[in-house]
């Protein structure tokens, strides 16, 4: 059968090759641009949105007020609801990606009682698909936007090198998200104040090999990596939500709580 | 600690420690496995080198896939090709982030599923998206067939490649993502080369096949170039459930049908 159609090629840089040959894929690149510099994330920890009353209703109050001044895409996490559908699903011998994807839902339902809070200021909840291609409209209307945490991987989670729990989690997919749209900064509201090092001290500072080397972190071990690999957010702060006024300060740019810094 | 229950064993209770916390992760590499379609094969019809050829190469895959899938249900996923490689030329010269590039490499793959969707409907075979993979026991228990999108719905969540923008995870990737989460039997990668090379055989005469090879044999070799996405390799060591994969060249009359029914026709990599 001839090939009587057969434009096989789109002449590009990148035509006829596997794109798995580093020097020849070299030519293309380049450093992004920052799609929406002014954003700032914030991620609300599911352990802090489980104690809901006072804590949450605070972290809103200081949410409301930055709304003055800053626009902001705020993600939350699954919490305990989180742990027990995983205790579950492993106990049913179900695989990662399911898994992944039963996670996520507990961390969009924290997103929806979030953003309840927050309605009439005018800020929704948005999902997946919104919030990667339609944030800026979103942004427009109303300076604070509400999303899911997780990334939106489910069936496609990546296999973990050891275990079966996913690896991208809230803090993972906060951070991914807010690297690709080149954002301002990113937040994290954890239960704790911070990275402790080994003596049970907030460390002001840390880098993600000092991190890696401690035992217990307040955020995902993925975020280490994916913070040496980021292309615009360079660090990430870790501050304590259940103290009133760190939020607030944290994203009006004062040291609070750890700064976590790629090597 | 395999079988420990992890709604209730205290040593293994997910609800109060860190989720990196290395016991809890020891215990739960030790949780039960139940795949959930076991009988699938998982194609993945590549995009530069199948689909953008035309008919000479697609009407004969289509035609060994319907014979084989009432036997072999077979889960078939498309690759990209040139047009996404043009879109990636485009987007990171303007200096767009992976993310972007993510979806537009997704368009593409979308196409290709689309296309190939149509010339299988006769056959009752539909074309699924992510938000149809909840269908897709029905359909295999039916039609024994789909046909999907390899790129992972990654988009503005996907991660950074250590060097340039493009995104890692493409298509080979999220065929056999797919693969892995429902359990599946057999993960084949229909290319246009008898499996990996020493060198790319289409610019070095040199290159000599490479019939058989571990993940750790083929990352000893440091080769420049492979025949499949690197996060492959990766992943086939932490995989479950797809521990091997096999690489064929699709335009070889009968070589899909004989992949599909256990012989060793290309490269095949494996896990261990």
């Amino acid at each position: 059968m001839a090939e009587t159609f057969g434009v096989k090629d789109v002449e590009s840089t990148l035509a006829r090759q596997t794109l798995l040959d580093a020097d020849l894929v070299r030519p293309v690149n380049r450093d992004p641009i920052r799609l929406l510099p002014w954003l700032d994330v914030v991620v609300l920890g599911g352990r802090v949105m489980d104690r809901g009353g006072k804590t949450v209703t605070t972290l809103v109050g200081e949410l409301r007020k930055a709304m003055k001044s800053h626009r902001m895409l705020v993600l939350t996490g699954p919490g305990i609801r989180g742990r027990h559908v995983l205790g579950v699903g492993l106990d049913l011998g179900l695989p990662t990606g399911v898994l992944a994807g039963l996670v996520a839902a507990e961390a969009e339902t924290n997103g929806h009682l979030l953003a309840g809070l927050l309605a009439a200021d005018g800020a929704s909840y948005v999902p997946h698909a919104t919030a990667g291609h339609q944030l800026s409209t979103h942004l427009a209307a109303c300076p604070l936007v509400v999303s899911n945490g997780y990334p939106p991987f489910g069936l496609y989670e990546p296999p973990p090198p050891a275990g079966k729990l996913p690896r991208y989690g809230s803090d993972a997919g906060a951070l991914l998200l807010a690297d690709s749209y080149g954002a301002n900064q990113l937040i994290y509201v954890k239960d704790v104040d911070g990275i402790h090092d080994a003596d049970g001290k907030t460390r002001k500072k840390i880098t993600t090999t000092e991190a890696a080397a401690l035992r217990t972190l307040p955020v995902e071990r993925t975020v280490l990596e994916l913070l040496d690999r980021a292309k615009h957010v360079r660090s990430v702060r870790i501050i304590n939500g259940l103290k009133s006024g760190t939020l607030t300060d944290a994203l009006a740019g004062k040291k609070i709580g750890t700064l976590l810094t790629a090597d | 600690m395999r079988g420990a229950r992890f709604m209730s064993d205290p040593g293994t209770t997910l609800l109060g420690r860190p989720l990196d916390d290395p016991d809890l992760l020891a215990a739960t590499a030790g949780a039960p496995d139940y795949p959930i379609l076991p009988n699938a094969t998982v194609l993945k019809i590549g995009g530069q080198s199948v689909l953008d050829r035309g008919r000479s190469a697609v009407y004969p895959l289509i035609d060994q896939m319907v014979e084989l899938k009432t036997e072999h249900p077979l889960l078939i996923g498309t690759g990209g090709g040139t047009r996404a490689r043009h879109a990636y030329t485009v987007g990171t010269g303007l200096g767009l982030p992976t993310g972007v590039l993510s979806d537009v490499g997704s368009a593409v793959a979308g196409q290709n599923a689309r296309m190939l969707g149509y010339l299988m409907a006769r056959y009752g075979v539909p074309t699924v998206g992510n938000e149809a993979f909840s269908a897709l026991p029905l359909y295999l228990s039916e039609v024994h067939a789909v046909v999907f999108p390899g790129m992972p719905p990654y988009g503005m969540w996907h991660p950074t490649p250590e060097e340039g923008l493009l995104p890692p995870y493409r298509t080979d990737a999220g065929v056999f993502l797919i693969g892995e989460v429902y359990g599946c039997k057999q993960l084949i990668y229909v290319k246009d080369e008898d499996g990996l090379y020493t060198a790319n055989p289409k610019t070095n005469p040199d290159a000599t096949l490479i019939p058989r090879a571990t993940v750790d044999e083929v990352e000893a070799m440091n080769l420049p170039d492979v025949v499949v996405e690197r996060p492959v390799l990766r992943m086939l060591k932490s995989a479950r459930y797809i521990r091997s994969i096999q690489v064929i060249n699709g335009l070889t009359p009968g070589n899909l049908r004989r992949a599909v029914e256990g012989e060793h026709v290309g490269t095949i990599i494996t896990a261990d």
